[in-house]
């Protein structure tokens, strides 16, 4: 894939020292620098809430619409600074931008959908053109030009959304996401097309939670953490080295990721930077001992980084050293419910043709925290769908205490105590954080309208009683001090930590949490990990987490699944699982230097 | 029988009146999220500029005037007072729009002070007799331009680019932007298409058996906003049933007052309001919209 031409060709997109911040505060980019190739793919990877969108937004000119703004670099194309263009001038230079989550317009047939993105193109020839060329690389879309988009499944709707961005005949292709919810043989299909996208003289800028698709098809990639770039190199290169299996698939040591080395951190600096590094400096890489890192830092000095000013950026985690008895009130809120053994048996769940889960089994001990992983489309949000009542299994049971779980309605299961939190918030963003939280105690109230309204002294007990229930649960969560805030004025990470303590306001036995931590930066998300396991340590309830991002779960699960294509390809300890050649492949798939 | 009849027809040309002024507010809010409440100065304007004109240039060159007007007048509200306001919320735009219509109105009375204008349509106070009713004249052209101006809108929409365009921006004003779609052409541009309904709307709404172009003529206009939030806000073919059925419902409960009086005088007024109260009471999102946007 990767050769040498393409890496050293010309830089057709150069970015250099970028800083883009949010609604004037909320830093999401401090100083990133790279280039794309002429005719070349680049991956940029990196954890939720890195930055890898804003810096495409940026590339595209539409930070303006999601309230960000470039404060300080340049990006250049073929040489011209474009960071102050506007979206049509950007495209006009030949800059298209598919973003993420594919929004194809739903409405619109999908032959119009490729009108739309034919706006850029600069005669209607090149139009015409374009449009043969999208149906000859999506064949399906051709079939169905006369069908509305929103009709369209998940993969069509991406191959759709690609297309409309060829229409443009762009010089730089710039992805979002492109393989996100997709199943994996999608996935592999995508691969391809971006492949031949690229092969056909389209330079490819690609965003990607896959790290393994992503690095397979890229010429070179770049690593975003917290806004800067902390790795970069040849995809292929850095498929191989520890340092990417550790920082970005979790693969790691077993334990905790150290906490950032800030005289690691990379230090933004100028063009010399900005070649690729020669073959010669990076080692085989070594996939059974753990090696110092092999491939290039954007600047591997020993200065100090001066600690970036403002939010996103929490002290070193301390998760790892035990808990002090005494800053925490133990046992602020006693499990309401008895904690059961867990038992998903054999579970299938179809979709039309689509296996989503293949009869998967796994045990989850009383007070245990089990983590469910797996890349994109594996079945893990399937699997949660169905443990909390919301998809009924085609064939297999789920047990919890004596409650099987496959026969009870909604509401009965969060009376078994079973509560949840969502991938994406469902909260009451115009209430106060302890009205949110009080919803929770809704179980629990037995005043009546009449009582309340009189305020008879058991219903004023009553509630007394349940506003201490949730102030509890707020302190136990750090959110004390947020209590009377509207919830839709929260940062996004302490939303998440909301959420977190409506499910436990409901005192339940069982928690299951969909991607507690996706879409949060690193420093959220660091906080939320110290929060799941405070829950853990003071309330003894067994959780059920559902992550992709391996390498959070690492340090907190007792024991962990694996999903792959719907089916369990592992199942053990941390340690044990990371081991796993199954799960190696699965992430990283078939390279070069990954002996499975 | 007969009678029914003559009040059917005479709904139907009243609804086709405010089908095109519904259609600007469709159009509106599709294209920018505004609820536009300055639609029925617009449509005021238009009526004004045709009324003024005409004795000089001629109807035909007068309406040609008016339509101008009213469309430069919707596009100018846009660039002015609401690209400045973009992404505010709908309260707020909503607010902008009705000081707009204050001052337009306002201005307007002033230079019309209390004389009733006279459109000048050729069609004047001629009645044609169709089948034993007889329905001015006036209304039949009315609701034969509209037909004629839903069939062109809707080609435009189907087939140009533009009109994809303009869809697609509808759709998802950020993801349209990444097309290279310049989202403020694309507003402006369905302000003004709002300004040219409105005007044909203003003409015909102040012909023949209405008394001529007054400043009531914009409160008039406003009778559209049932037809409007019954078809479903954001619903070409709503704006067009919306505005029949009120049409009709107005037609129907002026001619029957005489055996409606227990319910009042006037219930012409308001039986627009009460017939789109029990259709969103049992559709809560207006007869054809979709269901975010009616959840405003």
């Amino acid at each position: 894939m990767t050769t040498t031409a393409a890496v050293d060709a010309q830089p057709v997109v150069e970015v250099e020292d970028l800083r883009v911040t949010y609604a004037r505060s909320v830093q999401a980019l401090r100083g990133v620098s790279l280039w794309v190739p002429r005719k070349g793919v680049v991956a940029v990877l990196g954890n939720n809430g890195a930055g890898k969108s804003t810096l495409l937004r940026a590339i595209s000119g539409t930070l303006g619409q999601e309230g960000g703004t470039v404060t300080d670099g340049s990006i250049r194309l073929a040489g011209r600074p474009v960071e102050r263009y506007g979206p049509s001038a950007i495209v006009a230079e030949g800059v298209l931008h598919a973003p993420e989550g594919r929004r194809v317009f739903g409405t619109l047939t999908v032959e119009d959908n490729l009108r739309a993105g034919g706006t850029a193109a600069r005669s209607r020839r090149a139009r015409a053109e374009a449009g043969e060329r999208v149906y000859a690389l999506f064949p399906v879309l051709y079939e169905r030009r006369r069908q509305r988009a929103g009709l369209l499944s998940g993969g069509e709707q991406q191959m759709l959304a690609i297309g409309r961005a060829l229409m443009g005949s762009p010089r730089v292709l710039l992805l979002d996401e492109p393989s996100l919810g997709l199943a994996p043989l999608l996935t592999e299909r995508i691969a391809e097309v971006i492949t031949e996208i690229n092969r056909e003289g389209t330079a490819v800028v690609l965003v990607e939670q896959n790290a393994a698709m992503a690095l397979r098809v890229a010429d070179l990639a770049f690593v975003l953490e917290a806004g800067r770039v902390s790795l970069q190199g040849r995809a292929a290169d850095l498929a191989g080295t520890t340092e990417v299996r550790d920082r970005y698939l979790g693969m790691g040591a077993g334990q905790r990721p150290a906490p950032p080395d800030p005289g690691q951190r990379p230090v933004p600096s100028g063009s010399g930077q900005l070649l690729p590094p020669s073959p010669g400096q990076l080692s085989p890489p070594d996939a059974e001992r753990p090696s110092p890192p092999d491939v290039e830092r954007p600047s591997p000095s020993g200065v100090a980084q001066p600690s970036p000013p403002g939010a996103g950026q929490p002290s070193p985690p301390t998760a790892a050293q035990p808990p002090s008895p005494g800053a925490q009130r133990k046992g602020t809120a006693e499990a309401g419910s008895a904690v059961h053994e867990l038992v998903v048996e054999d579970v299938s769940v179809r979709f039309g043709g689509v296996q989503a889960l293949d009869r998967v089994s796994f045990t989850v001990t009383p007070g245990s925290l089990h983590a469910l992983i797996g890349p994109n489309g594996a079945g893990k949000s399937t699997c949660l769908n169905v443990l909390s009542g919301v998809y009924a299994p085609t064939t297999g049971g789920v047990r919890y205490g004596d409650h099987d779980l496959t026969r009870l309605p909604q509401h009965r299961i969060a009376a078994a105590g079973i509560s949840r939190t969502f991938q994406n918030l469902a909260l009451s963003p115009g209430e106060t954080v302890l009205d949110n939280l009080l919803v929770a105690r809704h179980r629990y109230m037995r005043t009546g309208f009449l009582s309340a309204a009189l305020r008879t002294p058991r219903s004023r007990r009553e509630a007394a009683e349940h506003r201490a229930a949730a102030e509890r649960t707020a302190a136990l969560l750090g959110l004390d001090r947020l209590l009377h805030s509207r919830v839709g004025e929260l940062p996004y990470g302490d939303r998440k930590r909301v959420e977190l303590a409506r499910a436990l306001c409901a005192e339940p036995g069982l928690l299951l949490l969909d991607e507690p931590v996706a879409g949060m930066n690193h420093g959220e998300s660091l906080r939320m990990e110290q929060a799941i396991g405070t829950v853990q340590r003071e309330l003894g309830i067994s959780i059920v987490l559902v992550e992709h991002d391996m390498r959070f779960v690492m340090g907190l699960a007792d024991r962990v699944t694996v999903l792959d294509f719907g089916r369990r390809i592992a199942d053990g300890t941390p340690a044990e699982v990371q081991r796993d050649p199954h799960v190696l492949r699965a992430y990283l798939g078939d390279l070069p230097g990954v002996t499975t | 029988m007969n009678e029914f009849l003559g009040f059917l027809v005479n709904g139907l040309s009243l609804g086709a009146i405010y089908a095109l002024i519904a259609l600007g507010f469709v159009m509106i809010f599709k294209a920018t999220s505004v609820m536009n409440f300055a639609h029925g100065s617009i449509v005021l304007l238009g009526a004004y500029v045709v009324g003024r004109t005409h004795d000089e240039v001629g109807f035909w060159w007068a309406a040609l005037l008016g339509i101008l007007a009213a469309a430069a007048a919707a596009a100018l509200v846009d660039l002015i007072v609401l690209r400045h306001a973009r992404g505010a919320d709908l309260g707020t735009l909503a607010i902008l729009t009705i000081g707009v219509d204050t001052l337009l109105s306002t201005e307007l009375t002033r230079e019309m002070g209390t004389a009733i204008l006279d459109a000048g349509a050729p069609w004047g106070t001629s009645t044609v007799h169709l089948g034993g009713t007889s329905v001015p004249l006036s209304r039949l052209v009315a609701a034969l331009v509209a037909v004629v101006v839903v069939a062109v809108l809707w080609a435009v929409f189907r087939f140009t680019h533009w009109g994809v365009r303009m869809r697609a921006a509808a759709e998802d004003g950020t993801t349209a932007a990444l097309m290279g779609i310049r989202l403020g052409r694309v507003a402006a541009g369905a302000w003004a298409i709002a300004g040219v309904l409105a005007a044909l709307a203003g003409v015909f709404l102040t012909s023949f058996p209405s008394p001529g172009i007054s400043p009531a003529a914009g409160v008039t206009a406003l009778a559209a906003v049932p037809a409007w939030v019954l078809g479903g806000f954001d619903s070409f073919p709503g704006a067009v049933v919306g505005g029949l059925v009120i049409g009709v419902v107005t037609a129907l409960s002026a001619g029957y007052q005489e055996h409606l009086l227990f319910l009042g005088r006037d219930l012409a007024q308001v039986a627009p309001y009460a017939v789109m109260f029990l259709v969103l009471l049992v559709r809560p999102s207006g007869l054809f919209g979709s269901k975010e946007f009616a959840r405003v």
